[in-house]
Parts: C-alpha cells; sequence; structure tokens
C-alpha cells in the first residue's frame, strides 16, 4: 500500500471529488439547461424544466406513491420489528435463531430473485392480490426490514433492556406497558437510524416495484425508466426527478450519519461486523 | 457476523432467567400449557416471522422448486440442462461473475488505500470525504443510469469536452461490458470504502510507532503487520462488493435491459427480460434465479467464515 504523503491527500481527494461530483453536476446542469448537443457546459439557462416537471401531475403523482408507499412501510416494519426483538432479547432467545436467519436473505439475495419468487408463490396461492399496491407493501417491508431489526438489536443491548425489563416487572407494568413506556423512548436512536434506512430502501427500490406491480402503480423509479428509455425522451423532467430523488435519499443518509455521530460503527448498515472492536 | 453469535449466547444467559422460571420440568403440564407457554415465547415475534416466511424464505423455496418444474409439471433437469447448454445464458453467467469480479476487485484495489487515509484524516476533513463518499454510495438506481448518459453519452458532458479538445473520444457505450463496469464503479468504490472505513481502525497507531521504535520501514510494517491485520475484512468487503454487483438489477436494467439486442447479458437481467417481455423462458429464468441463490448463500458462508478469523484476534 502506498503511502500517501499530505500533498498527494490532496490530489487524492480532488480527483475523489471531480470523480464522484461530476455525475451529479451534470444531472444538475441538465435540469436547468435551455438545449446541450454541442458544447461541454449547456448554451443556456433557464427554469423551465423545473417549472414544467413539479407542475406535472404525472411527475407529483409518482413521487406521492413512493412517499407513501415509503411510511407505510416504515410504519409496518416498526409494529413488527420492535415487539419481536424486544422478545427475543427478554424472553425467548431461541427467536433470534430466526430472525437472524430471516435478515440474511435480503442481504445477500438480489432483490429481482426476491421479487421472483414472490410473483410465483402469490400466482399460486393467491392470484387476485397480484399487481396490487398491498403486495408490494408487504414485499418491501419483508426486503428492508433487516436494517430496522440491525439498528433496533443494537439499540436494545445498548440500552441494556433486559435491566429495564426487569425493573418494569417488578413495578407491576405488562409487557405491552414496558415496551410502549420503557423500551420505546429508550431505542431512540436506534429506532431513527433503521427507519431512515427502511425508508429509503422502499424508496428506491426498483426490482419488486417493475416486477410485482408495475405500471398500475407507477413510482418514481418507474417513471424515471420510461422517462430514460422512451423514444421521445424527456430528460428535461428525468433530471429534475433525479435530483430530487438524490436530495431525498442524501439527506436520509446524512440523518443515518449524524444520529450515529460518535459511534464508531460501521457507515453501511447490514455490515456492522465489520468492525472489530464493537465488542471491544 | 459471528461476534454477534457470541454476543447472542451471553444475552441468552442474562434473559434465561426468566426460561429458568418456568414450571419444574418433569411436572405432569396439561396441552394447553404447554400451547399457552410456546405462545407466550413466540407470540409477540409471530407477525414480523410470518411476514418474513411468507416473502423470503417461502420465495426463495419456490424459485428453487420452479427450476426443477418441467412445462407440464413434474420434476425434472431439463430446465437446468437447456439454460446450462444455452450460449446466450451461460454468457450471462460468465458476464455477471466477470462483472463481479471486476468491480470488486477495482473496488479494492482503489478503496483499501483510501479507506486507509480516510481513517487517518482529521475530523474536518473525515466529514467531507464521508459526505462526498455518500453522494456515490446514494446515486444509484436509474438515476445513475441518467446521469451516465449525461456524462458519457453522445452528447455527454466529458464526451463533448473531450470531442472540443480536439480528442478522438467515442465513449463506451451504456450496454456494453466497460459501460456497465464504469457505472458500477461509482457506487461500488464508495461503498467498498464505507464498508472497510472501520475495520481500518483496528491497526493501531500505536503498532505503527513501536514498529518504528524497532527501526522498521514502513514498508516492513504493512508486509507484516498491517496487511495481515487488514487481509480479512478486506476480503470480506471484497464478497460483499462482488455478491452485490452480481445481484445489481435496476441500474442494469436502464442502461442495457431496454436494448432490443442486448450485447450485455447478465443473470439478472435475464430474469427481469423474461418477467416483463415473455410469458415463456421463465423456467428458465427460474434457474437463473436458483444460481443466484447459490452465488448468495456461498458468499454469505465465506464471509462469515472471513470476518469470524478476522474478529478472532480481538475477542
Amino acid at each position: 500500500m502506498v503511502f500517501v504523503g499530505r500533498l498527494g491527500r490532496g490530489a487524492l481527494f480532488a480527483a475523489l471529488a471531480i470523480y464522484l461530483l461530476l455525475p451529479l453536476s451534470a444531472v444538475l446542469l441538465s435540469s436547468f439547461a435551455t438545449t446541450w448537443t454541442a458544447n461541454p457546459l449547456p448554451d443556456g439557462y433557464t427554469l423551465a424544466s423545473w417549472g414544467e416537471a413539479l407542475a406535472n401531475p404525472r411527475l407529483q403523482a409518482a413521487v406521492a406513491r413512493t412517499f407513501g408507499l415509503a411510511a407505510a412501510v416504515l410504519v409496518l416494519d416498526i409494529l413488527l420489528v420492535v415487539p419481536a426483538v424486544y422478545w427475543q432479547r427478554v424472553r425467548n432467545p431461541r427467536i433470534r435463531v430466526v430472525t437472524e436467519l430471516c435478515a440474511a436473505i435480503p442481504f445477500v439475495l438480489p432483490f429481482i430473485v426476491i421479487a421472483f419468487g414472490i410473483l410465483k408463490l402469490t400466482g399460486f396461492a393467491i392470484p387476485s392480490l397480484l399487481g396490487t399496491p398491498p403486495l408490494l407493501l408487504l414485499g418491501h417491508a419483508a426486503i428492508a426490514f433487516p436494517f430496522l431489526y440491525w439498528s433496533v438489536d443494537g439499540a436494545m443491548a445498548a440500552a441494556n433492556v433486559v435491566k429495564l425489563n426487569e425493573a418494569a416487572q417488578m413495578c407491576g407494568a405488562t409487557p405491552l406497558q414496558t415496551l410502549r413506556h420503557i423500551i420505546v423512548p429508550n431505542i431512540g436512536p436506534g429506532l431513527a437510524t433503521g427507519g431512515m434506512l427502511v425508508f429509503a430502501t422502499s424508496f428506491g427500490e426498483f426490482a419488486l416495484v417493475q416486477v410485482l406491480v408495475g405500471a398500475r402503480f407507477e413510482n418514481v423509479s418507474l417513471y424515471s425508466l420510461d422517462l430514460l428509455t422512451r423514444t421521445s425522451a424527456d430528460f428535461g423532467t428525468l433530471a429534475v426527478l433525479t435530483v430530487l430523488t438524490f436530495i431525498v435519499l442524501f439527506v436520509i443518509s446524512t440523518g443515518v450519519v449524524w444520529s450515529n455521530r460518535g459511534k464508531r460503527g460501521t457507515a453501511v448498515a447490514g455490515a456492522r461486523a465489520m468492525t472489530a472492536e464493537k465488542d471491544a | 457476523m459471528p461476534d454477534a453469535g457470541s454476543r447472542t449466547a451471553s444475552i441468552g444467559l442474562e434473559g434465561g432467567r426468566a426460561v429458568t422460571a418456568r414450571p419444574t420440568a418433569g411436572a405432569p403440564r396439561s396441552v394447553r400449557a404447554t400451547a399457552a407457554r410456546i405462545a407466550g415465547d413466540w407470540l409477540p415475534a409471530v407477525p414480523l416471522l410470518i411476514l418474513a416466511v411468507l416473502l423470503l424464505v417461502l420465495p426463495t423455496a419456490v424459485v428453487v422448486l420452479q427450476s426443477f418444474r418441467g412445462e407440464t409439471g413434474g420434476i425434472t433437469l431439463a430446465n437446468w440442462a437447456e439454460t446450462l447448454s444455452r450460449k446466450s445464458d451461460r454468457r450471462a453467467i460468465a458476464t455477471s461473475l466477470e462483472l463481479g469480479a471486476l468491480v470488486g476487485t477495482i473496488s479494492l484495489l482503489i478503496g483499501a488505500p483510501l479507506a486507509w487515509a480516510i481513517s487517518r484524516a482529521l475530523p474536518a476533513a473525515r466529514t467531507a470525504w464521508l459526505s462526498l463518499l455518500n453522494v456515490g454510495a446514494n446515486f444509484g438506481g436509474i438515476g445513475l443510469a441518467f446521469a451516465y448518459t449525461a456524462v458519457l453519452g453522445t452528447y455527454g458532458m466529458v464526451t463533448l469536452a473531450l470531442q472540443r479538445l480536439g480528442l478522438p473520444f467515442t465513449p463506451p457505450p451504456s450496454t456494453s461490458f466497460t459501460g456497465l463496469a464504469m457505472a458500477y464503479f461509482y457506487t461500488n468504490i464508495p461503498l467498498f470504502i464505507l464498508l472497510t472505513l472501520p475495520a481500518m481502525h483496528t491497526v493501531r497507531d500505536d503498532w505503527m510507532e513501536a514498529a518504528e521504535v524497532c527501526s522498521a520501514t514502513r514498508f516492513q510494517f504493512w508486509r507484516h503487520v498491517g496487511i495481515p491485520i487488514l487481509t480479512p475484512f478486506l476480503l470480506a468487503g471484497w464478497v460483499l462488493i462482488f455478491t452485490w454487483t452480481v445481484g445489481i438489477y435496476g441500474l442494469a436494467y436502464a442502461l442495457a435491459g431496454s436494448a432490443p439486442a442486448a450485447p450485455v447479458r447478465l443473470m439478472t437481467l435475464q430474469i427481469g427480460i423474461a418477467l416483463n417481455q415473455s410469458a415463456n423462458g421463465q423456467q428458465r429464468a427460474a434457474v437463473m434465479a436458483a444460481i443466484l441463490l447459490i452465488i448468495a448463500t456461498v458468499s454469505l458462508v465465506t464471509y462469515r467464515i472471513i470476518l469470524r478469523r478476522a474478529t478472532r484476534w480481538f475477542s
């Protein structure tokens, strides 16, 4: 490994910055461009694309669907994951064997394979559910749950829920009361981190949306694909939509980093074992 | 995640108090009491387990079964034989694996030194690096495919700039192997850095000082201490990037999937195209999906074994 000096470090940083920011700048510029076919920079600048795109009902609907779905997935995952993790920590550790195994599936298995499996299974079992948003909601909840699972699990370990639970039980609290008034208030950062990751997963997901519902539930990724690939491609609107999507995801991930500040954990959810000193 | 496992064990003991407080073993218990106990042990987790089984475990099983199902039902190996003997499908498998290995390796070679540099940077610089990496790691899917066009398309920014300078530059088409690889690097190199960044702190600064005091050169330090410690973490990162790259679908579909005679075939694209564009070919798509499942399983097991070795030093 080459050891880079201060100057080298600066050059490295500049190179990386250009490399990482160039595509984003190109998209941003093309959202403000009048025409851009001959020169390295746009021929002129206008706000027309933004005005048109933001007034476009199809874009509004796609954004609304994407936000609505992600929010629903988030709520569903919180309702399902928090009680399960609580119970496996305070009552029945054997639950963990199953949940860990299930959480590993979306971690390594491509979403297109999961989408294919859900499509086939639903086709055999409940064909009427095919192509409906509820199926997509369940699918997204399933592929996104590990992010919430891992961060809630970590937060419960950090908050020492076993002790909290004992104390609450001594005072005569029921498990539901304990969960609501003792556990949840103590795992705030974990819920926030995991919740943002769940939201982002649903927000940017493409395979399940395309395979399970398709054009019947046109969200941001499907609309973007259509804008990109149809013959009369509308790059102005697409640029606006891409910038908007990026902003949402970037804000979320900055939020994740911020809510994890001080902890020397991994910045990528799911790969927490990459930190060796976690148990030290 | 081996250390998670060991933590589980210790937590299991702590939490075991509730378990041992149950009625003494051997005492006669009615069926109803047993049922109530099982319900009490599992009930709060049941909704999550149902979701996971119905939408993750069973679909995975269905894919495998489907790959062994004949056109008219019955169990057959014909789908596997057909897929593995088809030139286009074989090429798809090979291309996916090559792409995964290439992206993993380049991410490792570029990412590892960068991760080291960032881990030793001052807090302010570190924040700047992390924000930049976050840009890369969050810019993916269809948006990145569009950005590729905007930068390296026929009228892309870089294409136009280079041609302006008089260079005879023709960008690699987004449907080519090179084009896909370049788009994949964009998210995967930052992802690799973010993945391995925490591990860089396992090499302590005092060790470098100790080596220096013993008049070891930088090279000797890396050769005998730094690289042996970091290797498992870097390999684990390689495995993850390889696996995720092989599984990328949205970006690949937007770049190459809609081309009528796509020059590049990937496993994920073959599945997607079979599902979207035609009713037939689904049996072969099931075989592809089953192969991806095998790759995912092997990767996960390898990842865990490597990390168990890596963290053995630190427990």
